[in-house]
């Protein structure tokens, strides 16, 4: 059976809140883990202790929490990301990055 | 401003302080005689002159023995109509404030007094009027808002030109919060707030928002306030600084017994309320024989250092010695001083400014440190066309975090199989810190 790197939510209505877990893929979403590995919280963040003018330009940000080294594991042995945490390992260069449909379809022409 | 005893109390002590001014003998007799008043006026059912029989106690009972048969709605009872007698009789004076005193019923008696010696000696009034203005506030109005209850004492608010001295200070003088605020006595979290107030204020100004300025402008001629004194002048204390928190481990008694020869100190006492073991005697000497004072230094500024004991989810901090605790230690070393140097001023105020600057020196650094470590754990990573920005944190997985059944507190994510108690009665879901 796959085991897979997703994500589980949490957090009430209207405040998703997601651990990133490592569960075999056919157990359901928010069932017990193997393990938890990191969280994702996607509800933008304000940066905070900035004087007025990096206020104005300073940017929201998305907060995740993660363990690389037990991500890598997790990888080396097979484990598959789902798509959303693909996206998040590949930010910080745990897996190649998914090209989007729109520019691998730029692409081909080339 | 926090009351110095329970609201409750007081609150039940108004109720109860009001009526011996409503049953006095005046208010009775106008009872019986107005019939031109306003409150007459607007409620006719009152305005029925008194039947004759006695109704000493005046309270409810007596309202209904007057019409024992009646089903209709009495609109007042005689309680109310004498509360509105008293407003319109002897409570008037307390309807319009006085500017620069308290508007307090306990002095109610004495306020008409001076008023009525005061409309007979109005000609020689200009003569003394400069001099007794300042610090007037507590002496006219009084400090206790409830008759009965003595106790309660109103304690005064910062004035608009002591607030914005703080400001001053902090903000644009660039001085420490610390030293401002045993300058101008007034507690550390109060001079923060002090600064984050006029801060929105001044926002809110350069906004356009209007501010509520006359309720300010009234609230500060109605409660004592504690002025600013320039140069020449000491400064008043407002409040006391250097109060010991009282801290969650010392709310146990605990019975500990000591043998004589033992040379029981704070530290060891700290140890005991912390249930951490007692110190090996090689190392207590260390501790005792040194200056009191470098020890307390270290501890602030090392704050990481200080011993942990407990296991797990319970490990805890050993309580410190109330000399480390206090908001402002160096005080005490200052006060040493002064023993030690009694006529040495200037050089025991050298040594206390050197050891306020070392101080907030240390406390820089080791704020640019945490900072440092803390952005050292975050990669900042910006996506090529996205709106945000994503902050990834390293966390750590492993069995001490999670511990042996997995639901370690330290582990990264929400937990499995915890409740969360927030749609729980009793709850507090206020804020306890605000990121700005």
């Amino acid at each position: 059976m796959v085991v897979k790197i997703r994500l589980s939510r949490f957090g009430n209505k209207h405040s998703p809140f997601y651990n990133i877990v490592v569960a075999q893929a056919r157990s359901a979403r928010d069932s017990k883990p193997l393990e938890v590995i990191g969280t994702f919280n996607p509800i933008p963040q304000k940066p905070t202790n900035l004087s007025e003018e990096e206020a104005r330009k300073a940017k929201l940000y998305k907060e995740v929490t993660l363990d690389r080294s037990r991500a890598k594991y997790w990888l080396g042995v097979g484990a598959q990301p789902s798509d959303r945490v693909w996206r998040l390992l590949s930010m910080v260069g745990l897996v190649e990055p998914k090209l989007k449909f729109t520019e691998e379809k730029l692409k081909v022409p080339q | 401003m926090p009351p110095r005893i329970n609201s409750q109390i007081s609150n039940s002590m108004i109720s109860s302080s009001v009526t011996p001014c409503l049953f006095n003998p005046s208010a009775s007799a106008l009872l019986l005689s107005s019939s031109s008043s306003c409150c007459s006026s607007r409620f006719p059912a009152f305005s029925n002159p008194a039947p004759s029989w006695p109704s000493p106690t005046g309270n409810c009972r007596s309202q209904r023995s007057r019409r024992p048969f009646s089903s209709s709605f009495f609109l007042q009872t005689r309680l109310r109509s004498r509360m509105f007698e008293w407003l319109n009789g002897e409570g008037t004076r307390l309807k319009h404030h006085i500017p620069g005193s308290t508007n307090y019923l306990t002095n109610l008696k004495e306020r008409n007094a001076s008023a009525a010696s005061e409309a007979k000696s109005a000609g020689d009034h200009s003569a003394d009027a400069g001099g007794s203005e300042e610090g007037a506030l507590s002496d006219i109005g009084g400090n206790r808002p409830f008759p009965l209850n003595p106790s309660f004492v109103s304690e005064s608010i910062l004035s608009e030109e002591l607030r914005n001295e703080i400001y001053d200070r902090v903000v644009i003088q660039k001085m420490s919060v610390r030293a401002v605020s045993v300058e101008l006595g007034v507690d550390m979290k109060r001079v923060g707030a002090v600064v984050r107030l006029v801060e929105l204020e001044k926002r809110w100004r350069k906004e356009g928002k209007p501010l509520a300025l006359p309720y300010a402008r009234t609230v500060h001629e109605m409660i004592p306030t504690t002025p600013l004194h320039h140069p020449p002048r000491r400064q008043v204390a407002h409040e006391s600084i250097n109060d010991l928190p009282v801290h969650r481990l010392t709310d146990p008694q605990i019975f500990y017994p000591v043998s004589e020869s033992r040379h029981f100190t704070r530290v060891d006492a700290g140890r005991v309320f912390s249930a951490a073991p007692a110190l090996p005697h090689s190392k207590k000497a260390g501790i005792t024989s040194a200056d009191p004072s470098i020890l307390t230094d270290h501890v602030t500024r090392h704050p990481n250092q200080i011993e942990r004991v407990g296991k797990g989810d319970s490990e805890h901090e050993v309580l410190l010695p109330a000399d480390a605790r206090i908001p402002h230690p160096h005080l005490i070393a200052f006060e040493r001083d002064r023993l030690a140097k009694p006529a040495e001023y200037r050089e025991r105020m050298h040594l206390y400014n050197e050891r306020l600057k070392a101080e907030e020196e240390a406390e820089k650094e080791r704020k640019r440190e945490a900072k440092e470590r803390l952005e050292k754990r975050i990669t900042k990573i910006e996506t090529k066309d996205g709106r945000f920005e994503f902050r990834f944190k390293d966390v750590v997985v492993s069995r001490e975090t999670t511990g042996s059944n997995g639901r370690g507190t330290t582990a990264p994510g929400r937990r499995y199989g915890v409740p969360t108690y927030d749609r729980k009665k009793g709850q507090v879901k206020i804020p306890t810190r605000v990121e700005v």
